[in-house]
């Protein structure tokens, strides 16, 4: 019998086990009697243990077998937990994923030893017990003892084998459009309805596979919660996780491309940002610090903001790069607001011109996560108040998503500027125009050769209600193009590293049939 | 090692085929304004967009329309990938592993020119983009 399937489904499955097993750690990690918590746990590893006896996985078997042992122990109330024996636990799942991935064998030296060791330690009876063991709580109704079982909403699938199915109907599209002609003879009209419906199905099939490539922002920020765990652990902290707005969708393609800068991120909030938790009680904060990743789509932006409840960023070092590097005088620093301050950590040769030491490590590397965000079409700014904490804001332009816009024609470019951002489109004859500084002729932008006089097609901006940081684009703009093609929607994806050079496209729109046209960016309007 | 040889101009041009994801054909390339002259457009296949470039230019020589995006190589290496399009398609020949590290490869008395995805992406990132060159 061919086990490799059955493996491969094993390391599937199991691996969503660890993931619950590792986030039910970290609850119980806050509160050690919880004894439904202990009771979750114990399922969690009994099915790891069940999948891996039927495929004789004995490595992985034995060492659930005493992890649950302990489990049970603590479930029971025969024992109390301790945040030590968590802590075992805790490597006991991170060995696990390790035996998993590479299917229940110890290929290294160093992977035996720290199993042989961990299985040592599970064999004795947890650390730090202590034989007052609390009232155990009762398991919650247990006079129903009916399994509550879940309807399925969601099931698990490649994020690659999306992209396939992309690709099949992306060439069955294509063909479409090679249909050969046939003369009103050859071809009945019954065929050609026939022909006809099969292909606008086909992208309305296409369209909505599209949106599989979306992820809610929430399930994205999950997969931090151990890191971050981890990372507070390593800097001896005690930090709450907060998610807001997870449920927004975003990208898988842009979302990836973000893990990396957020580590970063989260790494300096941790290290540097939050203080050690004595200091924080002397500033009366709360003994734990707080990391909150707050996601909200406004116009055709995504917003991804960090932030931390910390000690904020020191502005001496920055003050002293711009006085001694810059030459800029105190009477210019005065004039700069906060953001341009802070901006100046984003600079790439600030962090190699200060010491280390002299920045307390604060900001380091942070040119390089401006710049993966830059690469993204996006910008990060960054806000901080002495002892209130330090903000991060990631503003990344339209994630693939769906929106609608108006399409339109430059000379032999087809454009795209999302319909919400326009206020009307009108034809003008330009020599009659009113406030004609308003008037913007994108043809000669992009380079188009021959005047455009007499009637014009102009697609006015609209003027926006406030003035916050959003709305800082060019109001009530007109922009004059050659032909508006419609109204369409478009699923949007980042503009690549080379194009976002130009800094006036917000992203590439691909239509319903598989055409593309590029979003301005208004707001970058030279 | 395998090498796939394309012709740009007068030169063969061999990439190692570990970098070739895919040729396609007859597709179709968005122009994109404001980019350098090699840069001939956008493509969309199966879910991806790819910067597609023109070999001919690239390489310094002149359009002379034998260039037509009909058939389009694509390259995929680390986390970059680029399409590009040669005059014709040539094929693949072997080559000893220690060739690999030189510029030029002699095969049945024909030079190849041995290039990296890497090199190219090099000259496209020294290219000038945007609307400060018109």
């Amino acid at each position: 019998m061919d086990l490799t399937k059955y493996e491969k489904i094993f390391a599937q499955e199991s691996g969503k086990y660890l993931k619950e097993l590792e986030d039910l750690l970290m609850q119980v990690e806050k509160n050690l009697s919880n004894l439904g918590l202990w009771a979750e746990i114990h399922g969690k590893v009994h099915s790891i243990k069940g999948m891996a006896r039927a495929l004789s996985l004995n490595k992985i078997s034995d060492l659930c077998h005493l992890m649950e042992e302990w489990c049970i122990s603590f479930q029971q109330g025969k024992l109390m937990s301790s945040k030590a024996a968590v802590q075992t636990l805790f490597d006991g799942s991170e060995l696990l994923g390790t035996l998993i991935s590479k299917s229940g064998r110890l290929d290294s030296f160093g992977d035996q030893k720290a199993y042989d060791s961990l299985i040592s330690l599970f064999q004795k009876i947890p650390p730090e017990l202590s034989v007052t063991a609390p009232e155990p709580q009762p398991p919650p109704s247990p006079a129903y003892a009916q399994p509550m079982i879940k309807s399925i909403d969601y099931v698990r699938i490649r994020y690659s084998f999306i992209e396939e199915l992309l690709g099949l109907t992306q060439e069955v599209q294509l063909l479409a459009k090679r249909f050969p002609s046939f003369s009103q003879d050859q071809m009945s009209s019954g065929l050609k309805n026939w022909v006809d419906h099969y292909t606008a199905l086909m992208k309305v099939l296409y369209f909505q596979l599209t949106q599989l490539r979306l992820m809610p922002v929430g399930d994205f920020a999950d997969m931090f919660r151990k890191s971050i765990r981890n990372m507070a652990k390593e800097n001896d902290k005690n930090i709450d996780f907060e998610i807001i707005g997870g449920e927004i969708q975003a990208d898988i393609t842009l979302l990836e491309r973000l893990r990396e800068p957020l580590i970063h991120i989260f790494r300096n909030c941790i290290a540097h940002g939050i203080e050690p938790a004595e200091e924080r009680t002397g500033k009366g904060k709360n003994a734990a610090g707080k990391i909150t990743i707050e996601a909200r789509s406004e116009k055709e932006n995504l917003y991804i903001k960090i932030r931390d409840d910390g000690r904020g960023i020191n502005k001496s070092p920055i003050m002293k790069y711009l006085q001694e590097k810059q030459n800029i005088t105190d009477e210019e620093i005065a004039d700069m607001s906060e953001e341009d301050i802070f901006d100046t950590i984003l600079r790439t040769d600030f962090t190699s011109s200060l010491g280390a030491t002299e920045l307390s490590g604060r900001g380091i590397g942070m040119s390089v996560v401006a710049q993966s965000v830059d690469y993204l079409g996006g910008s990060l700014t960054i806000s901080s108040k002495e002892d209130k904490g330090t903000e991060f804001s990631i503003k990344l332009p339209l994630s693939l998503s769906i929106i609608y816009a108006i399409i339109f024609s430059v000379g032999k470019y087809i454009l795209a500027i999302p319909t919400l951002s326009i206020n009307s489109i009108d034809r003008i004859d330009l020599s009659f125009a009113e406030n004609p500084e308003l008037y913007y002729d994108t043809r000669k932008l992009m380079g188009v050769t021959g005047e455009k006089s007499g009637y014009a097609t102009v697609l006015s901006l609209r003027y926006t209600a406030d003035n916050s940081a959003f709305t800082d684009g060019k109001s009530g703009l007109k922009l004059i193009v050659d032909n508006v093609i419609g109204n369409r929607p478009l699923m949007v994806l980042p503009v690549g590293e080379l194009l976002s050079r130009i800094k006036l496209f917000s992203g590439i729109g691909i239509m319903e049939n598989g055409d593309i046209s590029i979003l301005l960016d208004v707001d970058n309007l030279p | 090692m395998k090498l796939f040889v394309f012709k740009s101009k007068d030169e063969f041009i061999g990439i190692e085929s570990d970098y070739v994801h895919r040729i396609i054909d007859d597709s179709k390339v968005t122009q994109v304004p404001l980019t350098p002259e090699p840069y001939t457009g956008l493509l969309y296949h199966r879910g991806e967009l790819f910067d597609v470039i023109n070999m001919q230019l690239l390489l310094g020589y002149q359009a002379d329309g034998s260039a037509e995006p009909n058939r389009i190589i694509i390259l995929k290496w680390l986390d970059k990938k680029l399409a590009v399009i040669p005059d014709e398609i040539t094929g693949m020949i072997w080559i000893d592993d220690e060739a690999e590290s030189k510029n030029e490869y002699y095969h049945e008395n024909h030079k190849i020119r041995l290039i990296r995805p890497d090199y190219i992406w090099k000259k496209l990132s020294e290219l000038s983009y945007g609307p400060h060159k018109i």
